[in-house]
C-alpha cells in the first residue's frame, strides 16, 4: 500500500499583503522539520484575492524536492474561500479581486472550469462560513471545507468542526502561514498521488483525504 | 459573478501621479545620530576610516535611513468614500543602493494602489503609497512603501 502523501494546501508568502514570508524560507524551513523527522511532501501557494501567473517555483521544487503548487485565497460575500486548478478561463470568468462575489457562484464556476472551491477557515469570527448560515444560501455545491487551519483562535476550531459535520463533507487541513515558522503545522493527508494542480483538483474531488497536524506525520 | 459593492470611490486621477516633497541633504551627523538611535554598531555607518576599506569607500547610512524622512510627509488626500476609522498599515523597505555623507536626496510620493479586503473585523480599504528616494545623480537609493486601512467601527 502506498504511502499518504502529506500537503499543506493554504500559505501566503510575500506575494501576499500581509505575509513577509519568502518562498524559499518556506522550503528551507520544510527541509529542516523533514530532518527532525517530520514527512512533508509539499504546499500550496493560496495568495489572497489573486492567481500569480507570473510566479514560476518549478526550479526550487525540484532542487529541494518539495512539491510547491499555487492556488488561490478569495474573499466572498461568505467568508473566505480556497480555489485550486485555477485557469484563464478561471480568472476570466471570476474578478478574483471583487471582495463581495457570491460565494456559491465562485464554487459553481470552479466546478465549470475543472477546479474547485471551498471554504477557508469555516470557524472564523467574521470571515468564515459559519457566520453566514442564515443566510439563506444553498451549502449543497460546496464539496469540502477546510478542517483544520493553523491561525485558528480559540473557539474557532470548534465551531469549524460543527459545521463541517452539519455540511456532512470531508475536511481538508492547512497551516494559513503567514510567516515562515508556521508552515506545515496542518496539513492534508492524501492516500492518491498528487504532483501537480491538475493531480491535487482530481484528489480534492475524490474526497479521499482528510486533514492531519504536523506531529501526526512523524 | 455578482459585483455589488465592488467599486472602491476615491480620486483615480491620484493613481501613479508622482508628487514632489522636498529635497533632504545627508550629512555625517544624520547617519551617525540614526545608527545610534537604532542600536546599529557596524563601523561601516561610524567610521571614515572602516568606511574607506570598505566596498563603498566611505561610511554609508544604515538600509532603513530614509525612513526618517517619509514620517513627516503631507499627501494628497484621494477622498476615499469609506470607513470611520484609519490605521496605519505597515511599511516596507527596499534599500537600493547606498547613501553617503553629502548626498542630496529628492522624493518623490505617488499612490500605488487602493484595494479592499476582508478581515475579522469586516472590510476594509488599504492604500499604498510609495516614495521613491533618488540622489544628486538621479540614482534610486531606496523605496518606501507605505500602506493605511480605513475601516468601519465594530458595533458594540
Amino acid at each position: 500500500m502506498a504511502e499518504s502523501m502529506f500537503i499543506d494546501l493554504h500559505t501566503h508568502s510575500v506575494s501576499s499583503d500581509d505575509s513577509r514570508a519568502p518562498v524559499e524560507q518556506y522550503v528551507k524551513w520544510i527541509g529542516m522539520l523533514r530532518r527532525k523527522g517530520f514527512t512533508i511532501d509539499g504546499f500550496v501557494l493560496t495568495e489572497h484575492r489573486k492567481f500569480d501567473y507570473d510566479k514560476d517555483y518549478s526550479r526550487l521544487s525540484e532542487e529541494n524536492d518539495v512539491l510547491i503548487m499555487k492556488g488561490s485565497e478569495l474573499d466572498t460575500n461568505m467568508g473566505h474561500f480556497l480555489v485550486y486548478g485555477v485557469t484563464e478561463a478561471l480568472t476570466d470568468a471570476v474578478d478574483f479581486s471583487n471582495v463581495t462575489m457570491d460565494a456559491m457562484e465562485l464554487v459553481r464556476a470552479a466546478e465549470e472550469h475543472n477546479a474547485i472551491a471551498f471554504p477557508a477557515h469555516p470557524g472564523r469570527f467574521g470571515i468564515g462560513l459559519c457566520e453566514f448560515t442564515d443566510s439563506g444560501a444553498d451549502f449543497s455545491v460546496i464539496r469540502a471545507a477546510e478542517g483544520l487551519n493553523g491561525s485558528n483562535r480559540p473557539g474557532e476550531q470548534e465551531r469549524a468542526e460543527e459545521l463541517i459535520r452539519l455540511l456532512g463533507v470531508p475536511a481538508t487541513g492547512g497551516s494559513d502561514a503567514h510567516l515562515v515558522s508556521a508552515i506545515a503545522k496542518c496539513m492534508t493527508s492524501f492516500d492518491g498521488q498528487v504532483l501537480n494542480e491538475t493531480d491535487l483538483v482530481r484528489e480534492l474531488r475524490s474526497g479521499n483525504f482528510g486533514p492531519v497536524r504536523l506531529d501526526d506525520t512523524l | 459573478m455578482t459585483t455589488e459593492d465592488t467599486e472602491i470611490k476615491f480620486d483615480r486621477s491620484l493613481l501613479g501621479v508622482e508628487n514632489d516633497i522636498g529635497e533632504y541633504p545627508v550629512t555625517k551627523e544624520m547617519i551617525v545620530k540614526f545608527a545610534r538611535s537604532t542600536g546599529e554598531r557596524n563601523p561601516l555607518y561610524y567610521d571614515d576610516e572602516a568606511g574607506s576599506e570598505s566596498e563603498y569607500g566611505s561610511v554609508i547610512a544604515p538600509p532603513t535611513f530614509c525612513n526618517m524622512f517619509v514620517s513627516g510627509i503631507t499627501r494628497p488626500d484621494i477622498k476615499l468614500e469609506f470607513g470611520e476609522v484609519s490605521l496605519f498599515a505597515g511599511q516596507a523597505i527596499e534599500s537600493v543602493s547606498p547613501v553617503r555623507p553629502g548626498d542630496t536626496l529628492s522624493a518623490k510620493t505617488k499612490l500605488k494602489e487602493v484595494y479592499a479586503k476582508t478581515g475579522r473585523s469586516g472590510k476594509m480599504v488599504f492604500q499604498v503609497w510609495e516614495t521613491n528616494f533618488a540622489n544628486q545623480d538621479g540614482d534610486t537609493v531606496a523605496l518606501v512603501q507605505e500602506s493605511y486601512v480605513k475601516r468601519n467601527r465594530r458595533p458594540r
